[in-house]
């Protein structure tokens, strides 16, 4: 039932981008020069992607740390200049994630749990999304989204809530995956750069 | 060292000398007694209030330029401006343009552009900036090197400096939008650098296209350390031979006392300016101005 739920949930979110899509304007006039920026990976950009985020994972009246990545496949930004592209794919400048977008993310995460190493591996599949508070989100912004993720054999649907500063680089992200106890509530310290 | 820890090392100082806070310091800049309220002369045909950084309200008769704004009290969040906004926000009166040297923390705020938001109908941006300014109620146009918009005769033309163009020091590879400006109205000129190195050969061409030029505002720190400074920033001297090249009839320094800059001590870059115009028999040309100090340039 939860996989469904989240099932929904991302094909929602993305249905939600693709209208943002169709009906956004790129309002430039014809002879207004206007210049995409090469956003591209580059190795100092693959670099800060292997910087992890610690987390603690509290259920079944344990507490466990972990650490998660974090890699965004596809984000639409409505956030910004309305003359430019909104899409981005794995790279995402922090100003175009943080003033307003919403995104695909999957999420390799590490939980010191279970006997084995592959025990404490969590593959997460979500979608977020940002919202600017202050300054455009520069100094401030949110987020909401959904997720599914495998812990073992065992599959959990969450939902989650953070919010960040500096530009996007740290933040606190709370995660709530009701059907899998020992990962009932994940609080992250979230670490991104672009 | 490998290039990967030169680079970090390189970004961390940049980053430093654009906008980390090191201490208050407020005493050391001179601060106008009282903040202007009414900005608009009607005694002035050219005049210059000095907001703080690099924020400059320029007045050519009727038309209101005001130049990289930072209204807010920190740039990129960490650094606290150790001296007051020049100006009450509020007390900007409808601006015809905004422009915007580079994408920096302490050029580009995206809170003070919030500030200003429904009192400009647009803003410049150098060629590759537009990724940086998201949507306002204002246009946001950017112009190449050498180009031109024009309206109602106020002409705003992109000219060559020397600087870097990252916001986050990792889009080093790929963002390269840095500009200076000049404004032209009513047959007076304003030069506007943002931050530059000296780049004697930008200046001169600058000076070939607009021979009269009236007022040059050049920065004047970070001056410390000179060896990393001098690629991106020049120090009172180097502005003063970038005065020369553009052969202005007046400099009115920036880019000091507002945020700290690199190693420079509060009042050492003002001091080395003022200290090397005499040196050189320019002092009269050398209008230094206090913080939200006006100083009405040509009067009608």
């Amino acid at each position: 039932m939860l996989r469904l739920r989240s099932s929904a949930v991302i094909a929602a979110s993305l249905g939600l981008a693709a209208t943002f899509a169709t009906s956004s304007a790129r309002a430039a006039n014809e002879d207004e020069a206007v210049t995409e920026p090469d956003v591209r990976p580059t190795l100092l950009w693959l670099a800060t992607q292997l910087v992890p985020s610690p987390e603690i994972a509290y259920g079944d009246s344990m507490s466990r740390f972990g650490a998660r990545w974090q890699i965004t496949p596809v984000l639409y930004s409505w956030g910004i200049n309305r003359k430019l592209s909104p899409w981005r794919f794995l790279v995402a400048e922090p100003l175009t994630r943080q003033s307003g977008s919403i995104e695909l993310f999957f999420s390799p995460e590490y939980l010191f749990y279970g006997s084995r190493f592959t025990d404490g591996l969590v593959w997460r599949t979500g979608v977020r999304s940002y919202f600017p508070i202050v300054e455009r989100g520069d100094y401030l912004s949110v987020s909401a989204g959904a997720s599914h993720f495998t812990l073992g054999d065992r599959n959990g649907a969450a939902l989650e809530a953070g919010a960040y500063v500096l530009y996007g680089t740290v933040g606190a992200q709370v995660t709530w995956s009701p059907s899998i106890a020992p990962m009932r509530w994940i609080a992250t310290f979230r670490v991104r750069v672009f | 060292m490998t290039r990967a820890h030169a680079l970090v090392v390189v970004l961390s100082l940049a980053v430093a000398a654009c906008t980390f806070a090191r201490g208050p310091a407020g005493e050391m800049a001179i601060v106008a007694p009282v903040r202007i309220t009414q900005p608009v002369r009607s005694d002035a045909r050219l005049a210059v209030l000095f907001v703080g950084h690099a924020t400059l309200l320029v007045q050519i008769d009727d038309k209101l330029i005001l130049t990289d704004p930072l209204l807010v009290q920190t740039a990129g969040q960490l650094s606290r401006r150790h001296s007051p906004v020049g100006i009450d926000p509020e007390n900007i009166p409808l601006l015809d343009a905004v422009v915007i040297s580079h994408m920096h923390f302490d050029h580009l705020s995206m809170g003070s552009l919030e500030l200003i938001e429904k009192k400009t109908p647009r803003l410049f941006v150098p060629k590759g900036g537009l990724v940086y300014v998201p949507n306002f109620a204002f246009d946001t146009r950017e112009l190449a090197t050498w180009k031109s918009w024009e309206k109602d005769g106020l002409k705003i033309t992109s000219v060559p400096v020397s600087h870097v163009g990252w916001r986050y020091g990792i889009d080093i590879e790929w963002m390269n939008s840095f500009s200076g400006w000049v404004i032209e109205y009513h047959g007076l000129t304003v030069y506007f650098s943002g931050d530059t190195a000296y780049d004697g050969d930008a200046f001169r061409k600058t000076a070939e296209r607009f021979p009269s030029i009236d007022v040059a505002l050049l920065p004047i720190s970070p001056i410390h350390p000179r060896e990393f400074m001098k690629r991106t920033h020049v120090d009172p001297k180097e502005a003063l031979d970038a005065f020369a090249d553009l052969r202005a009839k007046v400099m009115i320094p920036m880019h000091f006392d507002t945020l700290v800059n690199g190693f420079d001590s509060p009042g050492e870059a003002r001091t080395m300016l003022a200290d090397e115009a005499r040196r050189r028999g320019i002092a009269d040309k050398v209008q230094i101005l206090g913080i939200g100090e006006q100083r009405v340039l040509v009067a009608r």
